[in-house]
Protein backbone atom coordinates (compact mmCIF):
# COMPACT_ATOMS: atom_id res chain seq x y z
CA UNK A 1 0.00 0.00 0.00
CA UNK A 2 1.57 3.13 -1.20
CA UNK A 3 0.91 6.10 0.86
CA UNK A 4 2.29 9.91 1.19
CA UNK A 5 4.28 8.55 4.48
CA UNK A 6 6.16 6.06 2.04
CA UNK A 7 7.93 9.28 0.63
CA UNK A 8 11.70 10.15 1.79
CA UNK A 9 10.66 13.57 2.58
CA UNK A 10 8.66 12.10 5.41
CA UNK A 11 11.67 10.15 7.02
CA UNK A 12 13.26 11.70 10.13
CA UNK A 13 17.29 11.25 10.96
CA UNK A 14 18.55 7.78 9.16
CA UNK A 15 21.66 6.90 7.15
CA UNK A 16 22.13 4.56 4.90
CA UNK A 17 23.74 0.28 5.09
CA UNK A 18 25.18 -0.13 2.09
CA UNK A 19 27.50 -3.65 0.42
CA UNK A 20 28.31 -4.56 -2.81
CA UNK A 21 25.16 -7.08 -2.46
CA UNK A 22 22.65 -4.29 -0.91
CA UNK A 23 21.74 -1.00 -0.22
CA UNK A 24 19.48 -0.04 2.52
CA UNK A 25 18.15 3.12 3.42
CA UNK A 26 16.91 3.30 7.69
CA UNK A 27 14.90 6.31 9.27
CA UNK A 28 12.92 6.83 12.22
CA UNK A 29 9.22 7.45 10.82
CA UNK A 30 7.47 9.59 12.65
CA UNK A 31 4.22 10.00 10.65
CA UNK A 32 2.23 7.55 12.19
CA UNK A 33 0.70 7.23 15.88
CA UNK A 34 3.84 5.90 17.08
CA UNK A 35 7.39 5.98 15.88
CA UNK A 36 8.64 2.88 13.55
CA UNK A 37 11.24 2.00 11.34
CA UNK A 38 11.49 3.01 7.72
CA UNK A 39 13.29 0.60 6.06
CA UNK A 40 14.28 1.55 1.93
CA UNK A 41 15.52 -1.15 -0.54
CA UNK A 42 17.55 1.35 -2.73
CA UNK A 43 17.96 -0.68 -5.41
CA UNK A 44 14.39 -1.30 -6.16
CA UNK A 45 12.57 1.91 -4.22
CA UNK A 46 10.69 -1.14 -1.83
CA UNK A 47 9.94 0.12 1.80
CA UNK A 48 8.81 -1.26 4.93
CA UNK A 49 7.98 -0.18 8.14
CA UNK A 50 9.02 -2.38 11.31
CA UNK A 51 7.52 -1.34 14.49
CA UNK A 52 9.56 -1.72 18.14
CA UNK A 53 7.79 -5.54 18.66
CA UNK A 54 8.76 -6.39 15.17
CA UNK A 55 12.21 -5.04 15.71
CA UNK A 56 12.28 -6.28 19.09
CA UNK A 57 11.99 -10.06 17.86
CA UNK A 58 14.33 -9.36 15.27
CA UNK A 59 17.09 -8.54 17.80
CA UNK A 60 16.31 -12.01 18.97
CA UNK A 61 16.22 -14.08 16.32
CA UNK A 62 19.20 -16.73 15.96
CA UNK A 63 21.39 -16.71 13.64
CA UNK A 64 20.46 -19.64 11.88
CA UNK A 65 16.86 -18.72 11.60
CA UNK A 66 17.89 -15.32 9.61
CA UNK A 67 20.01 -17.47 7.50
CA UNK A 68 17.37 -19.29 6.54
CA UNK A 69 15.41 -16.23 5.50
CA UNK A 70 18.45 -15.39 3.22
CA UNK A 71 18.20 -18.28 0.84
CA UNK A 72 16.76 -16.56 -1.97
CA UNK A 73 14.12 -19.15 -2.66
CA UNK A 74 12.88 -18.76 0.94
CA UNK A 75 10.40 -15.57 -0.46
CA UNK A 76 11.69 -12.98 -2.68
CA UNK A 77 12.66 -15.76 -5.61
CA UNK A 78 10.83 -18.72 -4.29
CA UNK A 79 9.01 -20.32 -7.94
CA UNK A 80 5.58 -22.30 -7.96
CA UNK A 81 3.63 -23.00 -5.22
CA UNK A 82 5.69 -24.77 -2.89
CA UNK B 1 -18.60 -13.36 22.77
CA UNK B 2 -20.32 -11.63 25.81
CA UNK B 3 -21.97 -9.11 23.70
CA UNK B 4 -24.22 -8.11 26.57
CA UNK B 5 -21.14 -8.13 28.94
CA UNK B 6 -21.60 -5.11 30.81
CA UNK B 7 -19.99 -6.69 33.77
CA UNK B 8 -23.31 -6.52 35.70
CA UNK B 9 -25.24 -9.14 37.29
CA UNK B 10 -27.86 -10.11 34.29
CA UNK B 11 -31.43 -8.76 35.32
CA UNK B 12 -34.39 -10.75 34.93
CA UNK B 13 -37.00 -9.49 32.49
CA UNK B 14 -39.86 -9.61 34.85
CA UNK B 15 -37.83 -7.45 36.92
CA UNK B 16 -36.96 -4.79 34.21
CA UNK B 17 -38.71 -1.33 34.61
CA UNK B 18 -41.80 -0.45 32.78
CA UNK B 19 -39.98 2.26 30.54
CA UNK B 20 -43.66 3.42 29.35
CA UNK B 21 -44.35 4.60 32.70
CA UNK B 22 -41.19 6.22 32.91
CA UNK B 23 -41.31 7.95 29.55
CA UNK B 24 -44.28 9.97 28.51
CA UNK B 25 -44.72 12.03 25.08
CA UNK B 26 -43.83 15.40 27.37
CA UNK B 27 -42.42 13.76 30.05
CA UNK B 28 -39.81 12.13 31.85
CA UNK B 29 -39.44 10.37 34.61
CA UNK B 30 -36.20 11.67 36.92
CA UNK B 31 -35.21 7.53 37.93
CA UNK B 32 -33.65 7.48 34.26
CA UNK B 33 -31.25 9.32 35.02
CA UNK B 34 -30.19 8.25 38.60
CA UNK B 35 -30.95 4.36 38.62
CA UNK B 36 -28.21 1.91 38.22
CA UNK B 37 -30.61 -0.44 37.05
CA UNK B 38 -31.58 1.36 34.35
CA UNK B 39 -27.97 1.92 33.21
CA UNK B 40 -27.24 -1.35 33.21
CA UNK B 41 -30.22 -2.06 31.30
CA UNK B 42 -28.83 0.87 28.76
CA UNK B 43 -26.16 -1.13 28.32
CA UNK B 44 -27.23 -4.32 27.74
CA UNK B 45 -29.86 -2.40 25.01
CA UNK B 46 -28.27 0.68 23.68
CA UNK B 47 -24.76 0.70 24.03
CA UNK B 48 -23.80 -3.29 23.60
CA UNK B 49 -26.44 -3.07 20.72
CA UNK B 50 -26.76 -0.40 18.48
CA UNK B 51 -24.05 1.29 16.53
CA UNK B 52 -21.68 3.83 18.48
CA UNK B 53 -19.55 6.28 17.39
CA UNK B 54 -15.85 4.55 18.28
CA UNK B 55 -13.62 7.18 16.36
CA UNK B 56 -12.41 8.36 12.42
CA UNK B 57 -10.05 6.80 10.22
CA UNK B 58 -8.14 9.74 10.28
CA UNK B 59 -7.09 8.34 13.72
CA UNK B 60 -5.44 5.30 12.19
CA UNK B 61 -4.26 6.81 8.98
CA UNK B 62 -1.17 4.33 8.56
CA UNK B 63 -1.36 0.73 9.01
CA UNK B 64 -0.30 -0.73 11.89
CA UNK B 65 -1.65 2.74 13.89
CA UNK B 66 -4.14 2.20 16.78
CA UNK B 67 -6.19 4.22 19.23
CA UNK B 68 -7.82 3.27 22.34
CA UNK B 69 -11.61 3.77 22.62
CA UNK B 70 -14.60 2.89 24.24
CA UNK B 71 -18.37 1.11 23.48
CA UNK B 72 -20.10 1.69 26.83
CA UNK B 73 -18.02 0.56 29.60
CA UNK B 74 -16.04 -1.82 26.88
CA UNK B 75 -12.17 -0.62 26.47
CA UNK B 76 -11.87 -1.04 22.62
CA UNK B 77 -8.48 -1.11 20.32
CA UNK B 78 -9.31 0.39 17.04
CA UNK B 79 -6.30 -0.58 14.86
CA UNK B 80 -5.61 -0.20 10.57
CA UNK B 81 -4.59 -3.80 9.66
CA UNK B 82 -1.76 -4.25 6.68
CA UNK B 83 -4.66 -5.13 4.95
CA UNK B 84 -5.85 -1.01 5.06
CA UNK B 85 -9.00 -2.16 7.05
CA UNK B 86 -10.04 -0.73 10.36
CA UNK B 87 -10.97 -3.32 12.86
CA UNK B 88 -11.90 -3.34 16.39
CA UNK B 89 -10.86 -5.37 19.25
CA UNK B 90 -11.96 -5.67 22.53
CA UNK B 91 -8.91 -4.59 24.72
CA UNK B 92 -8.87 -7.88 26.66
CA UNK B 93 -6.18 -10.76 26.43
CA UNK B 94 -7.65 -14.26 25.89
CA UNK B 95 -5.49 -15.67 28.79
CA UNK B 96 -6.54 -14.05 31.63
CA UNK B 97 -8.44 -11.26 30.99
CA UNK B 98 -5.50 -8.46 31.33
CA UNK B 99 -5.99 -5.45 29.20
CA UNK B 100 -3.70 -6.11 25.88
CA UNK B 101 -3.06 -2.26 25.45
CA UNK B 102 -1.99 0.56 27.86
CA UNK B 103 -1.51 3.62 25.10
CA UNK B 104 -4.00 5.29 24.08
CA UNK B 105 -2.16 5.38 20.78
CA UNK B 106 0.64 4.00 19.37
CA UNK B 107 1.80 2.14 16.29
CA UNK B 108 1.87 -1.61 16.07
CA UNK B 109 1.09 -4.69 13.78
CA UNK B 110 0.69 -6.96 16.61
CA UNK B 111 0.34 -6.53 20.27
CA UNK B 112 1.80 -8.25 23.11
CA UNK B 113 -0.16 -8.92 26.31
CA UNK B 114 2.11 -7.25 29.52
CA UNK B 115 1.02 -9.98 31.74
CA UNK B 116 2.24 -13.07 30.23
CA UNK B 117 3.35 -11.99 26.98
CA UNK B 118 0.71 -13.45 24.45
CA UNK B 119 0.81 -11.79 21.43
CA UNK B 120 -1.94 -11.02 18.93
CA UNK B 121 -1.80 -9.32 15.44
CA UNK B 122 -3.75 -6.00 15.24
CA UNK B 123 -6.64 -7.80 13.65
CA UNK B 124 -7.12 -9.82 16.67
CA UNK B 125 -5.33 -13.01 15.71
CA UNK B 126 -3.23 -15.11 18.37
CA UNK B 127 0.42 -15.26 17.15
CA UNK B 128 1.60 -17.19 20.13
CA UNK B 129 2.53 -17.07 23.68
CA UNK B 130 5.71 -18.23 25.56
CA UNK B 131 6.68 -21.68 26.68
CA UNK B 132 3.93 -23.04 24.51
CA UNK B 133 4.89 -27.09 25.68
CA UNK B 134 2.54 -25.93 28.54
CA UNK B 135 -0.21 -26.14 26.12
CA UNK B 136 1.15 -29.03 23.53
CA UNK B 137 3.16 -26.94 21.30
CA UNK B 138 2.31 -24.63 18.25
CA UNK B 139 -0.56 -24.73 16.64
CA UNK B 140 -2.59 -26.35 19.08
CA UNK B 141 -4.81 -23.76 20.93
CA UNK B 142 -4.22 -20.67 19.12
CA UNK B 143 -7.49 -20.97 16.35
CA UNK B 144 -10.22 -21.26 19.26
CA UNK B 145 -8.41 -18.05 21.25
CA UNK B 146 -8.09 -14.84 19.95
CA UNK B 147 -8.86 -10.65 20.72
CA UNK B 148 -12.44 -10.61 20.61
CA UNK B 149 -13.73 -8.39 17.80
CA UNK B 150 -16.42 -6.48 17.66
CA UNK B 151 -18.63 -8.00 15.62
CA UNK B 152 -19.40 -5.22 12.87
CA UNK B 153 -17.60 -1.89 11.82
CA UNK B 154 -19.05 0.27 9.24
CA UNK B 155 -17.83 3.79 7.99
CA UNK B 156 -19.46 6.86 7.05
CA UNK B 157 -17.65 10.00 5.74
CA UNK B 158 -15.02 8.46 7.89
CA UNK B 159 -16.62 8.32 10.87
CA UNK B 160 -16.09 4.81 12.24
CA UNK B 161 -18.88 2.77 14.17
CA UNK B 162 -19.06 -0.50 16.19
CA UNK B 163 -22.11 -2.59 16.92
CA UNK B 164 -21.68 -5.11 19.67
CA UNK B 165 -24.92 -6.74 18.12
CA UNK B 166 -24.22 -9.59 15.36
CA UNK B 167 -27.33 -8.64 13.56
CA UNK B 168 -29.71 -5.36 13.30
CA UNK B 169 -30.05 -2.76 10.92
CA UNK B 170 -26.81 -1.72 9.00
CA UNK B 171 -25.36 1.67 9.37
CA UNK B 172 -27.18 3.79 6.86
CA UNK B 173 -30.82 2.36 8.53
CA UNK B 174 -28.96 3.97 11.57
CA UNK B 175 -27.56 6.99 10.50
CA UNK B 176 -30.99 7.88 8.40
CA UNK B 177 -31.54 11.33 7.96
CA UNK B 178 -28.26 12.38 9.58
CA UNK B 179 -25.95 10.64 7.22
CA UNK B 180 -26.59 13.94 5.02
CA UNK B 181 -25.44 15.92 7.97
CA UNK B 182 -22.24 14.22 7.72
CA UNK B 183 -22.38 15.16 4.09
CA UNK B 184 -22.67 18.74 5.01
CA UNK B 185 -19.84 18.84 7.34
CA UNK B 186 -17.44 17.01 4.55
CA UNK B 187 -18.44 19.38 1.89
CA UNK B 188 -16.92 22.37 3.57
CA UNK B 189 -13.62 20.42 2.95
CA UNK B 190 -11.80 21.22 -0.52
CA UNK B 191 -11.17 17.70 -0.76
CA UNK B 192 -14.36 16.64 0.71
CA UNK B 193 -12.54 14.89 3.57
CA UNK B 194 -13.22 15.51 7.27
CA UNK B 195 -10.31 14.33 9.74
CA UNK B 196 -10.32 14.37 13.51
CA UNK B 197 -6.77 14.73 14.01
CA UNK B 198 -6.44 17.87 16.04
CA UNK B 199 -5.84 15.84 19.29
CA UNK B 200 -8.88 15.37 21.90
CA UNK B 201 -9.78 16.74 25.33
CA UNK B 202 -11.52 15.07 27.94
CA UNK B 203 -13.74 16.10 30.39
CA UNK B 204 -14.86 13.95 33.14
CA UNK B 205 -18.56 15.04 34.44
CA UNK B 206 -20.58 13.80 36.79
CA UNK B 207 -23.83 13.56 35.13
CA UNK B 208 -26.32 10.81 33.28
CA UNK B 209 -24.77 10.44 29.64
CA UNK B 210 -28.51 11.56 28.58
CA UNK B 211 -28.34 15.08 29.85
CA UNK B 212 -25.97 15.96 27.60
CA UNK B 213 -27.33 14.44 24.56
CA UNK B 214 -30.56 16.27 25.49
CA UNK B 215 -28.62 19.45 26.04
CA UNK B 216 -27.04 18.71 22.50
CA UNK B 217 -29.35 20.39 19.98
CA UNK B 218 -31.80 22.30 23.12
CA UNK B 219 -32.19 25.35 21.41
CA UNK B 220 -33.57 27.00 24.82
CA UNK B 221 -30.09 27.42 27.16
CA UNK B 222 -27.96 29.22 24.57
CA UNK B 223 -29.24 32.60 25.26
CA UNK B 224 -28.94 31.59 29.10
CA UNK B 225 -25.77 29.75 29.42
CA UNK B 226 -23.74 31.24 26.86
CA UNK B 227 -24.58 34.82 26.82
CA UNK B 228 -20.92 35.31 28.21
CA UNK B 229 -19.40 33.62 25.36
CA UNK B 230 -21.76 35.21 23.08
CA UNK B 231 -21.38 39.03 24.12
CA UNK B 232 -17.23 38.59 24.45
CA UNK B 233 -16.99 36.75 21.23
CA UNK B 234 -19.63 39.37 19.84
CA UNK B 235 -21.05 36.47 17.95
CA UNK B 236 -24.11 36.72 15.74
CA UNK B 237 -25.03 32.79 16.55
CA UNK B 238 -26.71 33.56 20.09
CA UNK B 239 -29.66 35.53 18.18
CA UNK B 240 -30.66 32.95 16.23
CA UNK B 241 -31.48 30.74 19.56
CA UNK B 242 -35.02 32.78 20.04
CA UNK B 243 -38.58 33.13 19.22
CA UNK B 244 -38.04 35.69 16.23
CA UNK B 245 -35.34 33.00 14.76
CA UNK B 246 -36.48 31.19 11.49
CA UNK B 247 -33.74 28.32 12.53
CA UNK B 248 -35.69 24.76 13.34
CA UNK B 249 -35.08 22.04 15.42
CA UNK B 250 -35.54 19.00 13.61
CA UNK B 251 -35.94 15.31 14.90
CA UNK B 252 -34.36 13.27 12.08
CA UNK B 253 -35.50 10.27 13.59
CA UNK B 254 -33.58 7.14 15.32
CA UNK B 255 -32.95 9.52 17.84
CA UNK B 256 -30.68 11.81 15.64
CA UNK B 257 -31.74 15.70 16.35
CA UNK B 258 -30.55 19.02 15.05
CA UNK B 259 -30.41 22.85 14.97
CA UNK B 260 -30.63 23.70 11.47
CA UNK B 261 -29.05 27.47 11.45
CA UNK B 262 -29.52 27.78 7.75
CA UNK B 263 -32.78 29.52 7.24
CA UNK B 264 -31.44 32.42 9.31
CA UNK B 265 -27.83 32.09 7.21
CA UNK B 266 -29.66 31.95 3.80
CA UNK B 267 -31.77 34.97 5.01
CA UNK B 268 -28.05 36.80 5.62
CA UNK B 269 -27.11 35.31 2.33
CA UNK B 270 -23.31 35.96 3.57
CA UNK B 271 -20.58 33.46 3.44
CA UNK B 272 -18.57 32.41 6.07
CA UNK B 273 -21.42 34.04 8.19
CA UNK B 274 -21.99 30.62 10.33
CA UNK B 275 -18.43 30.69 11.44
CA UNK B 276 -18.69 34.25 12.52
CA UNK B 277 -16.33 36.01 9.87
CA UNK B 278 -16.52 37.22 6.30
CA UNK B 279 -14.86 35.13 2.68
CA UNK B 280 -12.33 37.56 2.26
CA UNK B 281 -11.19 37.09 6.23
CA UNK B 282 -10.05 33.78 4.83
CA UNK B 283 -9.46 33.76 0.95
CA UNK B 284 -7.53 31.13 0.81
CA UNK B 285 -10.09 28.56 1.93
CA UNK B 286 -13.13 30.59 -0.41
CA UNK B 287 -10.65 30.10 -3.19
CA UNK B 288 -9.81 26.45 -2.40
CA UNK B 289 -13.71 26.01 -2.36
CA UNK B 290 -14.95 27.98 -4.96
CA UNK B 291 -12.32 26.09 -7.14
CA UNK B 292 -13.58 22.57 -6.13
CA UNK B 293 -17.30 23.20 -6.16
CA UNK B 294 -17.60 26.30 -8.87
CA UNK B 295 -21.33 27.88 -8.59
CA UNK B 296 -22.42 26.01 -5.64
CA UNK B 297 -19.70 27.47 -3.73
CA UNK B 298 -21.83 30.22 -2.17
CA UNK B 299 -24.75 28.31 -1.05
CA UNK B 300 -22.25 25.90 0.82
CA UNK B 301 -20.01 28.69 2.39
CA UNK B 302 -23.40 30.22 3.43
CA UNK B 303 -25.26 27.03 4.49
CA UNK B 304 -22.07 25.98 6.70
CA UNK B 305 -21.59 23.33 9.04
CA UNK B 306 -24.47 21.42 10.95
CA UNK B 307 -25.84 20.96 14.40
CA UNK B 308 -26.86 17.08 14.78
CA UNK B 309 -26.45 14.48 17.43
CA UNK B 310 -26.70 11.17 16.50
CA UNK B 311 -27.85 9.11 18.45
CA UNK B 312 -26.39 7.91 20.86
CA UNK B 313 -22.83 9.38 21.37
CA UNK B 314 -21.52 11.80 18.38
CA UNK B 315 -22.47 15.40 18.68
CA UNK B 316 -20.84 17.69 15.33
CA UNK B 317 -21.21 20.87 16.93
CA UNK B 318 -20.31 23.01 13.80
CA UNK B 319 -16.41 23.32 13.96
CA UNK B 320 -16.16 20.67 17.13
CA UNK B 321 -17.34 16.89 17.71
CA UNK B 322 -17.98 16.08 20.88
CA UNK B 323 -18.39 12.13 21.86
CA UNK B 324 -20.12 10.94 25.14
CA UNK B 325 -18.90 8.12 26.84
CA UNK B 326 -21.10 6.90 29.99
CA UNK B 327 -19.46 6.01 33.18
CA UNK B 328 -22.75 4.80 35.46
CA UNK B 329 -25.79 6.27 36.25
CA UNK B 330 -24.03 9.90 37.55
CA UNK B 331 -20.40 10.06 35.49
CA UNK B 332 -19.85 10.41 31.59
CA UNK B 333 -16.97 11.74 29.91
CA UNK B 334 -16.57 14.57 27.31
CA UNK B 335 -14.21 14.04 24.60
CA UNK B 336 -14.18 17.04 22.10
CA UNK B 337 -12.11 17.96 19.19
CA UNK B 338 -11.39 20.36 16.40
CA UNK B 339 -13.01 19.29 13.13
CA UNK B 340 -10.13 19.50 10.24
CA UNK B 341 -11.08 20.11 6.81
CA UNK B 342 -8.43 17.97 4.01
CA UNK B 343 -7.13 21.13 1.83
CA UNK B 344 -8.32 24.18 4.51
CA UNK B 345 -5.31 24.49 6.94
CA UNK B 346 -6.37 28.12 7.01
CA UNK B 347 -9.45 27.30 8.27
CA UNK B 348 -8.33 24.45 10.36
CA UNK B 349 -5.48 26.73 12.08
CA UNK B 350 -9.13 28.97 13.00
CA UNK B 351 -10.80 26.14 14.33
CA UNK B 352 -8.34 25.04 16.50
CA UNK B 353 -7.96 28.37 17.84
CA UNK B 354 -12.11 28.33 18.57
CA UNK B 355 -12.04 24.99 20.23
CA UNK B 356 -9.16 26.40 22.47
CA UNK B 357 -11.49 29.24 23.33
CA UNK B 358 -14.51 27.37 23.43
CA UNK B 359 -13.96 24.17 25.12
CA UNK B 360 -10.30 24.00 26.35
CA UNK B 361 -9.24 23.77 29.91
CA UNK B 362 -10.12 27.62 30.23
CA UNK B 363 -13.19 27.30 27.83
CA UNK B 364 -16.42 29.33 28.09
CA UNK B 365 -18.45 26.56 25.79
CA UNK B 366 -18.08 23.63 27.76
CA UNK B 367 -17.37 24.59 30.96
CA UNK B 368 -20.30 26.58 31.10
CA UNK B 369 -22.82 23.54 30.09
CA UNK B 370 -20.82 20.92 32.14
CA UNK B 371 -21.66 23.75 35.23
CA UNK B 372 -25.56 23.40 33.97
CA UNK B 373 -25.16 18.97 33.37
CA UNK B 374 -23.74 18.35 37.34
CA UNK B 375 -26.11 20.91 38.67
CA UNK B 376 -28.67 19.04 36.46
CA UNK B 377 -27.76 15.62 37.99
CA UNK B 378 -27.81 17.21 41.43
CA UNK B 379 -31.42 18.48 40.80
CA UNK B 380 -33.02 15.08 39.25
CA UNK B 381 -32.07 12.98 42.29
CA UNK B 382 -34.44 15.37 44.99
CA UNK B 383 -37.74 13.92 45.62
CA UNK B 384 -39.97 16.25 43.49
CA UNK B 385 -41.58 17.36 41.14
CA UNK B 386 -40.41 13.61 40.11
CA UNK B 387 -41.18 14.69 36.39
CA UNK B 388 -38.66 16.71 33.75
CA UNK B 389 -40.84 18.63 31.15
CA UNK B 390 -40.21 18.17 27.91
CA UNK B 391 -43.54 20.12 26.60
CA UNK B 392 -42.01 22.91 25.16
CA UNK B 393 -43.33 24.01 21.32
CA UNK B 394 -45.16 20.73 21.43
CA UNK B 395 -48.51 22.54 20.31
CA UNK B 396 -46.56 24.39 17.53
CA UNK B 397 -44.55 21.66 15.93
CA UNK B 398 -45.33 20.10 12.35
CA UNK B 399 -44.30 17.82 9.47
CA UNK B 400 -41.37 19.02 6.97
CA UNK B 401 -41.23 18.59 2.95
CA UNK B 402 -38.84 15.81 4.38
CA UNK B 403 -41.39 14.28 6.06
CA UNK B 404 -39.32 15.18 9.58
CA UNK B 405 -40.82 16.21 12.62
CA UNK B 406 -39.84 20.44 12.88
CA UNK B 407 -40.12 22.69 15.75
CA UNK B 408 -38.89 26.20 16.44
CA UNK B 409 -35.60 27.10 17.54
CA UNK B 410 -36.15 26.72 21.18
CA UNK B 411 -38.36 23.88 21.15
CA UNK B 412 -37.87 20.25 22.34
CA UNK B 413 -38.91 18.59 19.88
CA UNK B 414 -34.96 16.79 19.27
CA UNK B 415 -35.47 15.89 23.11
CA UNK B 416 -38.95 14.20 22.29
CA UNK B 417 -37.46 12.50 19.33
CA UNK B 418 -34.68 11.08 21.62
CA UNK B 419 -36.77 9.73 23.95
CA UNK B 420 -39.19 8.58 21.52
CA UNK B 421 -36.48 6.02 20.07
CA UNK B 422 -34.70 5.14 23.38
CA UNK B 423 -38.30 4.14 24.76
CA UNK B 424 -38.02 1.77 21.42
CA UNK B 425 -35.02 0.13 22.25
CA UNK B 426 -35.07 -0.15 25.98
CA UNK B 427 -38.95 -1.57 25.73
CA UNK B 428 -37.93 -4.22 23.03
CA UNK B 429 -37.58 -7.95 22.86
Amino acid sequence: MTTPADGPENSGSGGTVASEFASVAAAVDATANGPRLRLEDLRTGKVRFLDALELETIVWLPDGHLTQLLDPSADRWREGPG
Amino acid sequence: MPVDGSGQVPVLAADRPDYRRLIERARVHSSVYTDPQIFADELARIWYRTWVFVGHASEVAQPGDYIRTTIGLQDVIMARGTDGRVHLLLNRCAHRGNLVCEAQRGNAKSFRCPYHGWTYRNTGELIGFPFNQGYGGKGTIEAELSLARVPRVAEYQGFVFGSLAPDGPDLAEHLGEAARELDRLARLSPEGRVELTAGWLRHRTRANWKLLAENETDGYHPQFVHGSIFSVTGSPIGALYSDKSAAVTRSLGRGHSENDLRPEFRKAGEPMRWFGTTADRVPAYAAAMRAAHGPAAERILIEGAPHVMIFPNLFVAEIQVFVIQPLSAGECVQHSTAVQLAGAPELNRRMVSQSVGSVGPAGMLLADDTEMYERNQRGVAMLAPEWLDLRRGLARERIDERGLRIGGATDETGMRGFWQHYLSLMEGA
